[in-house]
């Protein structure tokens, strides 16, 4: 049992190796004195400070930053609206044709949405830039919302909201006080889903973004394929530190809340122990 | 009945062009225990919904207090529903679950406070305020969404199968309590239940429904003692049920013999259906009996012995007795002429009262 217990772990460790290695070379060369990645010859932060004095980088982060904020909250409100109206509707080829609508979206390749939305804004005479790159966002992340919040509405048990009525929430009062507390798991699901969607959307972004206006994936694309430069492994370490605190902090916020909630109950019952 | 809380005039329900529910019509009065009794698919809870509001009927009217009420939505009806699953708000706690209709009635802190807590000691769950639902157990959750109905003040309480969720014995303890709770509330109770011992048990007036028509409703007795036919004899309680003739009145006629009875009204020598509980069965030696059966099979239950057996014509007979007997024993039934009910084919149930009252002073 014991030399079986290793050569799983032997696998997994294998696994994780193979990801993350490219990264990890990425990750050591940006912390080289050269500027290339052929030969590391010394440690230094050279490229960060190059980094960090690059004006345009650091205008485009944040605009990235901006549109992922923005087009994840907007799909987030008007997903979890659809998520909801589909699930009043009351015939079920009706339900059946609206998501398959929204599912077409969400498998459909990127390039031809990108290249759909490049057609349909010069058609309308759309300049493009910031607005086109935050509608076509938001209208590829609004699938995302709805799949993750409408299972968490088919959860919820009708009779619960029937009961809301039943004690004389008016339609807005049980949306706003039975409803929407129910599904906020998958409300916030459905946005920090938008939200990477949205981050590491290069595709869409591409076809739309037009001139003076860039994400960071347009960006590091285009400094790519003019040679490499490490300025790129810097903002790519800095970026996957900050994913990775994400990550690390979406979990403990999880285990704080979940243990929270258990030693609450705890506490209640102790005096009342039956 | 001098006045209604609630009637249904010709209420029909269709869904999607499958009627569920055909031309009812009754009253309830104010302050009483009330069951609708049935199989599941029945009409019971269509019923139910349509009085909290849930449900529209397709035809008919709803009068509450003498006035329509069908087209008043569910959150101006003063009528509170509990819910077969309970239907809690598992995001508020015990005590926002109870205060959720009081604060949307803008109702004072203080005084949903003290709400809040005379409803829980009714439910005798004292000092559960802040516990969070997901720490309940099934009986107190059942206990909790009472609470949170009563707390409302409502002039119906509706219940929906509350007790189905529970083990046998917790709600044999519920059903005390609820019987106990409305007597002290003084409000009208309108209980669903496909469990016609519960129905029996709580009720002061059981309506035994059956493919969206109501068969019989009645006092628990009346209906237990004088089922108006086939369906309610066999739903309500265990019934030996076996066909017969009416020699004359109160005389009818079965395995081959006239047994005197106390049914009359009936023309002479017309087809009926004879119905002998099994606990008004007694056994005794062949020879003694009214009646001869052998013996097929025999079960203990604890409180009796359930003793089946067939007649010379190979009708089954169920017994209820303490006393032991032997599989394959021939023995005697008796039982007395109040024991026997007569049924007639397709009587409805106004001339089934119509014909009671002909001959019954």
């Amino acid at each position: 049992m014991k030399a079986k217990f290793k050569l799983s772990n032997l696998y997994l460790v294998f696994v994780f190796i193979v990801i993350y290695l490219p990264i990890a070379y990425l990750i050591f060369y940006s912390f080289n004195t050269g500027a290339t990645m052929d030969k590391f010859t010394g440690f230094s932060m050279k490229h960060y400070t190059t980094l960090l004095s690059d004006t345009r980088m650091i205008s485009i982060v944040l605009n990235t930053v901006v549109i992922a904020l923005l087009s994840s909250l907007l799909a987030t409100l008007i997903g979890t609206l659809g998520a909801l109206w589909i699930n009043q509707l009351k015939r079920r080829s009706a339900k059946n044709a609206v998501l398959s609508v929204n599912n077409v979206l969400m498998v459909s390749p990127d390039v031809i949405i990108g290249a759909s939305f490049l057609i349909f804004f010069s058609f309308l005479g759309f300049k493009l830039g910031f607005t086109s790159v935050l509608l076509s966002h938001i209208a590829f992340s609004i699938p995302i919302v709805v799949l993750m919040v409408l299972p968490k509405i088919n959860e919820m048990p009708r009779t619960m909201i029937d009961a809301a009525y039943d004690l004389g929430a008016s339609k807005w009062q049980a949306l706003s006080r039975v409803i929407l507390p129910t599904i906020t798991p998958g409300i916030f699901a459905g946005y920090f889903m938008a939200f990477t969607y949205s981050l590491d959307d290069f595709a869409v972004t591409f076809f739309v973004t037009g001139n003076g206006f860039s994400t960071l994936s347009i960006e590091i694309y285009s400094r790519a394929r003019q040679g490499v430069d490490l300025e790129v492994n810097a903002l790519s370490t800095l970026m996957f530190l900050v994913s990775l605190l994400l990550v690390v902090g979406y979990y403990v916020l999880e285990r704080y809340g979940h243990s929270r909630r258990v030693n609450r109950n705890k506490m209640m019952k102790g005096p009342n122990a039956q | 009945m001098a006045n209604p809380i609630i009637e249904f005039k010709n209420i029909s329900k269709k869904y999607d062009d499958t009627p569920v529910l055909k031309k009812i019509d009754f009253e309830i009065e104010s302050g009483k225990f009330y069951t609708l009794l049935g199989p599941s698919g029945s009409g019971k809870t269509t019923i139910l919904r349509m009085i909290a509001g849930f449900e529209d009927p397709t035809s008919g009217e709803i009068l509450f207090e003498g006035k329509r009420i069908d087209l008043t939505p569910a959150n101006k009806r003063p009528i509170n529903t509990i819910f077969q699953d309970y239907a809690l708000f598992p995001h508020l706690n015990v005590s926002q679950n109870i205060a959720f209709g009081l604060e949307l009635k803008k109702m004072s802190k203080t005084d949903i406070q003290a709400k809040v807590a005379e409803s829980l000691r009714m439910v005798q769950l004292s000092g559960y305020e802040n516990r969070e639902i997901d720490a309940l157990s099934g009986g107190q959750k059942q206990r909790i969404a009472i609470a949170r109905a009563i707390a409302n003040e409502p002039k119906v309480l509706l219940l929906d199968e509350p007790l189905s969720a529970l083990d046998h014995k917790l709600r044999k303890e519920m059903q005390v309590e609820l019987r106990a709770l409305q007597q002290r509330l003084g409000i009208t109770f309108i209980f669903v239940t496909h469990d016609q011992e519960e129905a029996l048990a709580l009720s002061d007036q059981i309506f035994v429904m059956n493919d969206g028509r109501i068969l019989q409703s009645g006092t628990p007795v009346d209906i237990y003692d004088e089922p108006i036919n086939h369906f309610v004899a066999d739903f309500i309680g265990e019934s030996n049920i076996v066909p017969g003739t009416m020699t004359a009145d109160y005389l009818v006629h079965f395995d081959h013999k006239d047994f005197e009875c106390v049914d009359a009204g009936m023309r002479p020598n017309e087809p009926v259906e004879i119905v002998i509980r099994p606990e008004d069965l007694d056994i005794t030696s062949a020879d003694k009996g009214k009646m001869q059966v052998t013996v097929d099979s025999q079960l203990f239950r604890g409180v009796d012995y359930q003793i089946t057996g067939h007649d010379a014509d190979d009708h089954e007979w169920t017994i209820n007795s303490i006393h032991q007997t032997t599989v394959g024993a021939q023995v005697g039934l008796v039982f007395d002429p109040e024991d026997i009910h007569i049924m007639r084919f397709g009587e409805d149930e106004e001339t089934f009262d119509a014909r009671l009252d002909s001959y019954e002073e």
